[in-house]
């Protein structure tokens, strides 16, 4: 694949620590477009290795808006489902860029490892030192012995060595949209996690129309519902959590977008420190970055303070473990103080809901979000599905997916096809979706 | 004209810096952008902007913009201000030309989600 790709799918086997690349071929391409339905080809055809895939989109990295996402698909245990994960942030960016479309890692490693993906190479390390470190002190430990602040990682903390089945996977600090318990499959393969960093240069078949295409895109999006809103709050409030957003406000300091995302999904709280201060915080670690609607919302329905789910959804994130369902089995079994909850981490178990069908996360709101879609109505669960399976092909951020009517099917297929030289038609996007959905 | 950036509209969401590696590369690539979003401290939610210009580096913080002469940021940092480690390339890289053999240009202003920057 010559345009909008490394050209290049990485299998590491981390039983016999050996690492090989193939070419993504114009074939599967051309059939799979890209993103999960890439990913889930790939899981089909090492499944003796109970593979974990990591790729990105057919737009990632690039000036669509939005495109933002990579994805990790794998077997999920807590629902033995192939289930696809959304990377966010600016991890799916650092993977386009690494040098590798797809990373297929099987089997596993005799000792804690983790993989260190730059530039066209990948390492597989040891991992000894960070093992029994949490997802924060590991980051930390990487980029410090990288030398590099922009490292970019997926890691996972205790719960993800211990195999639990709340572990998540987590990405550089923040909580992901990891609710299938992926954390767990990274601990049965001593795998801690994955580094990347990259200076790759993605080249496009037609550079001239994409970009003036995207620049079309981008200029409706932002007429779009959504303009006025920002941050986690307003999301909450669309979903009918509309006490989010005063409960929330006294320690909101900053909101973020993921890369190129024309919505702040993020919302940075600050936990010791002045949230209105603007000058660079004293404190090294003043506060978090919060990613998790769901988890936001369970620990305020709790009765916990702001600053207590704030720090609550930290040490979730230290730990690795998903805080949508701390919050959901803490309700359930009635604990309510901050001590208490942290303290049953590594005993919590216990089913949690998960809306939808078990594919694509409902760390995404399974509903359109200040935007109105036309097609949502007649079948909400269907539209999202669907919604969520061409964002997750493509690249782009699930909840821009359900916040922008504007981004359309025509617009990514056409962009594609002006990308790749790839003639891309509604057919094969019926297929690569309905392969994901069956 | 110039550049001007608002710190405080910017959501830190790199497509000023992906516009501009377009606009160098002809491709998206990073390496050669003059603008840059500056996330080194990411724990701290600590960002902003910085643009290579001619004579020098404009900074825009969430306190407010900040105009240094080139070199300035390695060899003679402001008392109490950290170097910021994604500032060293800079000095490396090209300065701002306004894209101007482009006519979408200037592409980090066209691109930015949030209308951060604008023509000054």
């Amino acid at each position: 694949m010559e345009y909008l790709s490394a050209n290049k799918i990485l299998v590491v086997d981390l039983a016999s620590a050996e690492v090989t690349d193939d070419e993504l071929s114009d074939e599967l391409v051309g059939e799979k477009i890209g993103g999960a339905a890439v990913a889930k080809h790939l899981y089909e055809q090492h499944a003796d290795g109970d593979p974990i895939v990591i790729g990105t989109g057919l737009l990632t990295g690039t000036l669509f808006p939005a495109a933002a996402a990579g994805v990790i698909t794998a077997k999920s245990p807590v629902t033995g489902k192939i289930s696809h994960c959304p990377i966010t942030l600016k991890v799916g960016l650092e993977i386009q860029y690494s040098g590798f479309d797809y990373i297929v890692i099987k089997g596993k490693s005799p000792e804690p490892a983790f993989l260190w993906i730059h530039d066209g190479v990948a390492d597989i390390s040891s991992a000894a030192d960070v093992w029994g470190k949490n997802v924060w002190e590991t980051t930390d430990t990487w980029r410090k012995a990288m030398g590099d602040d922009l490292i970019q990682t997926i890691v996972i903390g205790k719960a993800g060595e211990d195999q639990s089945d709340l572990a998540q996977v987590c990405y550089n600090y923040w909580a992901s949209g990891d609710r299938w318990g992926f954390g767990k499959n990274f601990g049965a393969k001593n795998l801690k996690g994955l580094a990347f960093r990259g200076m790759g240069l993605l080249e496009m078949a037609d550079a001239e129309e994409f970009v003036e295409l995207a620049l079309d895109v981008l200029e409706e999006v932002k007429e779009g519902e959504f303009v006025s809103k920002k941050g986690i709050g307003d999301i909450c409030t669309a979903i009918g959590e509309s006490d989010i957003n005063a409960w929330l406000a006294p320690i909101v300091h900053r909101h973020s977008a993921c890369y190129n995302t024309p919505y702040a999904t993020n919302t940075f709280v600050f936990l010791d420190e002045d949230a209105k201060k603007l000058t660079e915080p004293e404190h090294p670690e003043p506060g978090f970055l919060i990613t998790d609607i769901f988890g936001l919302i369970g620990f305020k329905k709790i009765g916990l303070s702001a600053v207590e789910a704030g720090n609550l959804l930290k040490a979730c994130a230290k730990y690795g473990i998903d805080a949508a369902a701390v919050a959901e089995l803490s309700l359930a079994t009635g604990k309510k103080t901050l001590a208490e909850i942290q303290g049953s981490f590594a005993t919590l178990v216990g089913a949690v809901t998960r809306p939808g069908s078990g594919i694509f996360s409902p760390w995404c709101p399974n509903q359109p979000l200040f935007g109105k879609f036309d097609d949502a109505g007649d079948d909400p669960t269907a539209w999202w599905e669907r919604r969520m399976a061409v964002a997750s092909i493509f690249g782009i951020h699930p909840i821009l997916a359900v916040m922008s009517p504007e981004i359309t099917e025509d617009d990514l297929l056409e962009i594609a096809t002006v990308g790749t030289e790839v003639e891309f038609s509604q057919d094969t996007l019926d297929n690569a979706v309905n392969y994901l959905l069956k | 004209m110039a550049i001007k950036i608002d710190a405080l509209k910017c959501t830190g969401c790199m497509a000023c810096e992906m516009a501009c590696g377009y606009h160098r590369d002809d491709g998206f690539a990073l390496l050669s952008s003059c603008i840059v979003a500056y996330r080194t401290k990411e724990k701290k939610d600590y960002f902003g902007v910085l643009l290579k210009r001619e004579e020098d580096l404009l900074i825009a913080r969430p306190e407010g913009t900040e105009i240094k002469r080139i070199g300035e940021t390695e060899e003679t940092p402001a008392a109490g201000k950290q170097q910021d480690a994604s500032a060293k390339p800079m000095l490396l890289r090209e300065a701002c030309d306004l894209c101007e053999e482009m006519d979408l240009g200037p592409m980090c202003i066209k691109f930015c989600p949030f209308d951060a920057i604008s023509e000054d």
